[in-house]
């Protein structure tokens, strides 16, 4: 009997010596425990998708081509050479530029019109950041209906106005459609640059402007030497996020016009999208996303850098 | 265990018991709570999965009044399951299905109305039969061809039946991503079932000697006209006056133009000449302009496989197209596939051409259904004509029910194509309200029960059947997607003022970078495979083949 208890008790001696060793081993190694899941989760849907697109971008990777053969940079070449791709990427940029322009110009004049309170501020704000919570699809879907003939209104609407038959293509034709790209995304993202504007203009101290007053400055004068200068932060801020978003602009064209006429409409993004899921030709898409990631990265980083010294002034 | 961990031990003990006296997270507790999530985890996922799939359930059959020409050919459906004759596919596919009971079918169909059928009728309707259910994988139409090559890379298993275009059938055959049938054929089809195949669609799953599928789908591109119009004794008197000719449906692209362009001048703006869906990626101009250039003798590549759309013939296609444009319902060149529908259906457009179903729209058979209310009531039902299209009709896209590669229940997967493309269960199912189904039997065209659908349908079936005849084919090779998205921007080029010239020279071109791409001699071979087919040319349809079907 008192051999087995001393066995127990042995036996009861390991397990807790087992115990603390596990106790102590947590304890060097617990910082780890807690951030192995978030790391796994980023190695799996961060990391591994990356290294594989970037072994995807120097093999043949289509689903017309069986087998993975290397290929060196074909698939480069074959973005870089391809007159569609220096199209899309060209048009990126300028319906970027003008979007988030004329954004930025209707979006500062809301601000500063919506910055002194009046009756109805809060009523006229939530209307106008409605845009801000509808689906991009479901826009371009909206603006297609307004706009597409026969069965829109616009040309109808135009036409009563002008007093003429207005048989304009909205969607169809060359200058047009671009108008009609522009339309839906300034109607849309015009509230975003509205709000973090509106935010900057409301952080200016209003003594600022009343000392100005005092020295007998106002009007556009107070506008460059006050309200500029301390929006800029904010300004960039809101330019930098609009235009890395505007630059992914994808939803609107496919919905309104597919890319047409022909690739007139092409962005990066929808060019991308049409040669690796309509044409299937994975391995080139792969290279055009990784060029495009690259010029996006030199972008952001040349903003960033901007934001950063803005902020620091 | 020395001091200094004993130490260190009651030292944390302390900490954790003080934390646990104050109502902190503790290391404890947080690991306790770690394990219960873990632990939830675990069980959500199955009760996920199993109320996911409750809601997504398919309904019970969903069945149509007993008297009515549909609830007659369900009926004779079910009975050709359950009854036979003994021989038949539908019965003896059900017959050996059985053993199978309790196994699932991943079967993979196009978002939207295509998914009706297999929801609504014969996913229920089989497993009511054999209990085997079915899990219907809604995808948009390029996810059809990528998601199963997708699957079938990373070896999932993941589908059973894939609903394929005839024309991706040479890729995904060679890719490895489907099964020949030709074992199953043998060993269980009814053989007269291959012969009540319109010709046109009985070769279209054949490839390289062996059956890869079974056709489905019966797309025919068909002339749906106003007979008011076109019987309208003063029409007639101003049309024979002007061209000294009478005013029928037209035979000819030139007489096409010229009729609509008639038809405009008469009538507009209440009724225009002729509608197309020429918005881009609609997909009417790619299978628009195909057909007529190949009813203009153009040929799509030469000897050497280079592209032969810069040509006479594709000059002549666009003189006619933009002709036929000039004569539409404004705003034509931004028009769908269903804007042109509503067009049509509202009766602002005399002519179209387009898919089956708009036929049993014009009749306002379709909008019986709840879930194609989108589309308008006919304002036309009863005025429409049917003919063909001038030249040779489009066989625009279809559909071939084919075999996975990976599938783990390949058996009862084929079991259910068979019973579900058999004479009896597809008749039944070309005549749901809400199918994009189209008739493409030889029984489906010489039903009595689809006959008497609506009054016109008799010539509505022998239209589509003539159709069919002097049918010509998508292109049945790989790199299909990659030529037919040259065409389409070719075309909406050209709409909104390219020169057609230069138009065809870049997409000429860009076909010579697709072989290129592809392997000009694989390239050569597979359209030699495809020029076997009846329906690859104008010269080479089915009635140029002597196959022609007379109902």
């Amino acid at each position: 009997m008192s051999r087995v208890a001393e066995v127990r008790r042995r036996e009861a001696g390991l397990m807790a010596g087992f115990s603390t060793a596990i106790s102590l081993w947590s304890d060097r190694h617990f910082k780890w425990l807690l951030v192995a899941p978030g790391i796994g989760l980023i190695l799996a849907l961060s990391v591994y998708p990356l290294l594989f697109s970037f072994w995807v971008n120097f093999v043949n990777y289509d689903f017309q081509i069986p087998g993975h053969a290397f290929v060196g940079l074909k698939n480069f070449s074959q973005v870089v050479f391809d007159p569609v791709a220096r199209w899309s990427l060209a048009l990126t940029v300028m319906l970027s530029a003008a979007n988030v322009t004329i954004e930025f110009a209707l979006g500062l004049g809301l601000a500063l019109a919506m910055v002194r309170p009046f009756p109805g501020r809060g009523l006229v704000m939530s209307i106008l950041i409605i845009p801000l919570f509808i689906s991009p699809v479901i826009v371009g879907q909206a603006w297609a209906l307004l706009l597409q003939r026969p069965f829109g209104p616009t040309n109808y609407l135009l036409g009563q106005l002008l007093r003429r038959e207005v048989t304009i293509g909205w969607l169809s034709e060359s200058p047009w459609v671009y108008f009609a790209l522009i339309l839906s995304d300034v109607w849309q993202w015009t509230p975003f640059m509205f709000v973090i504007l509106l935010a900057g203009l409301t952080s200016i101290p209003p003594n600022l402007y009343e000392a100005s007053e005092l020295d007998g400055i106002g009007g556009w004068l107070a506008f460059r030497l006050i309200t500029l200068p301390l929006l800029a932060p904010m300004i960039t801020l809101a330019i930098t996020f609009r235009l890395l978003d505007a630059i992914r602009l994808f939803d609107t064209i496919f919905i309104m016009t597919a890319g047409g006429p022909g690739t007139k409409t092409y962005t990066s993004s929808f060019y991308l999208y049409t040669v690796g899921f309509t044409q299937f030709h994975l391995s080139q898409a792969t290279a055009g996303s990784w060029i495009l990631l690259v010029l996006t990265a030199a972008l952001v980083s040349f903003l960033v850098r901007h934001l950063l010294k803005a902020e620091t002034v | 265990m020395d001091n200094r961990e004993k130490r260190d031990f009651e030292a944390g003990l302390a900490a954790d018991v003080d934390a646990w006296l104050k109502g902190e997270p503790t290391r404890r507790t947080f690991i306790t709570k770690l394990g219960q999530m873990t632990g939830m985890l675990a069980v959500s996922g199955p009760l996920l999965a199993s109320s996911s799939q409750w809601a997504l359930a398919q309904a019970a059959v969903e069945l149509a009044d007993a008297s009515s020409p549909l609830g007659k050919a369900q009926a004779a459906a079910l009975k050709a399951s359950t009854e036979g004759p003994a021989d038949g596919s539908a019965f003896r596919a059900v017959a050996e299905a059985k053993k199978f009971k309790g196994v699932t079918l991943n079967m993979t169909y196009e978002s939207g109305l295509q998914a009706l059928d297999p929801r609504n009728f014969s996913g229920p309707l089989w497993e009511q039969l054999t209990g085997i259910k079915s899990n219907v994988v809604e995808l948009s139409h390029p996810d059809q061809y990528s998601k199963p090559v997708a699957e079938h890379i990373a070896g999932s298993g993941a589908y059973d039946i894939l609903d394929i275009e005839p024309a991706w059938t040479p890729s995904l055959a060679d890719g490895g991503v489907i099964a020949p049938l030709d074992d199953f054929i043998g060993k269980y089809l009814n053989k007269a079932d291959l012969d009540d195949y319109h010709p046109l669609f009985k070769a279209l799953p054949t490839y390289k000697g062996k059956i890869w599928g079974f056709f489905d789908d019966g797309d025919m591109f068909a002339l749906y006209y106003r007979k008011d119009i076109f019987e309208d004794p003063k029409m007639k008197a101003a049309y024979q006056g002007k061209f000294n000719k009478a005013l029928e449906p037209p035979k000819t692209w030139e007489d096409y133009a010229q009729v609509a362009q008639f038809i405009t001048d008469q009538m507009a703006p209440n009724v225009y000449g002729a509608g197309h869906f020429r918005k881009a990626g609609s997909p009417g101009n790619q299978y628009d302009f195909l057909q007529q250039f190949r009813a203009n003798k153009g040929q799509f590549f030469d000897d050497s496989m280079n592209a032969q759309l810069a040509s006479p013939a594709g000059m002549r296609t666009f003189e006619n197209m933009l002709a036929a444009n000039k004569a539409s319902i404004p705003g034509n060149n931004e028009l769908d596939a269903v804007s042109l529908w509503a067009a049509f259906l509202q009766g602002k457009v005399a002519m179209i051409y387009s898919w089956p179903p708009t036929g049993r729209m014009c009749a306002n058979y379709s909008q019986s259904a709840k879930a194609i209310n989108f589309i308008p009531q006919s304002s036309i039902a009863g005025k429409v004509g049917y003919a063909l299209v001038p030249g040779n009709p489009e066989m625009a896209t279809g559909y071939n029910k084919a075999l996975s590669a990976d599938s783990t229940n390949a058996e009862a997967a084929y079991l259910f194509m068979q019973w579900a493309v058999s004479p009896p269960v597809s008749l039944a199912r070309t005549m749901l309200p809400y199918s994009l189904r189209d008739p493409y039997r030889l029984s489906h065209y010489k039903s009595e029960l689809y006959r008497s659908l609506w009054p016109d349908a008799p010539a509505y079936l022998i239209n589509l059947c003539n159709s069919a005849n002097v049918g010509l084919l998508d292109m049945v090779m790989p790199g299909w997607q990659d030529y037919a998205l040259s065409i389409d921007r070719m075309c909406s080029s050209v709409w909104a003022g390219t020169d057609p010239k230069a138009a065809l020279q870049t997409a000429a071109a860009e076909w010579d970078q697709t072989t290129e791409r592809l392997g000009k001699d694989s390239q050569k071979a597979f359209f030699a495979e495809y020029k076997k087919l009846p329906g690859s040319s104008a010269d080479h349809t089915v009635e140029a083949m002597g196959m022609r079907v007379k109902l």
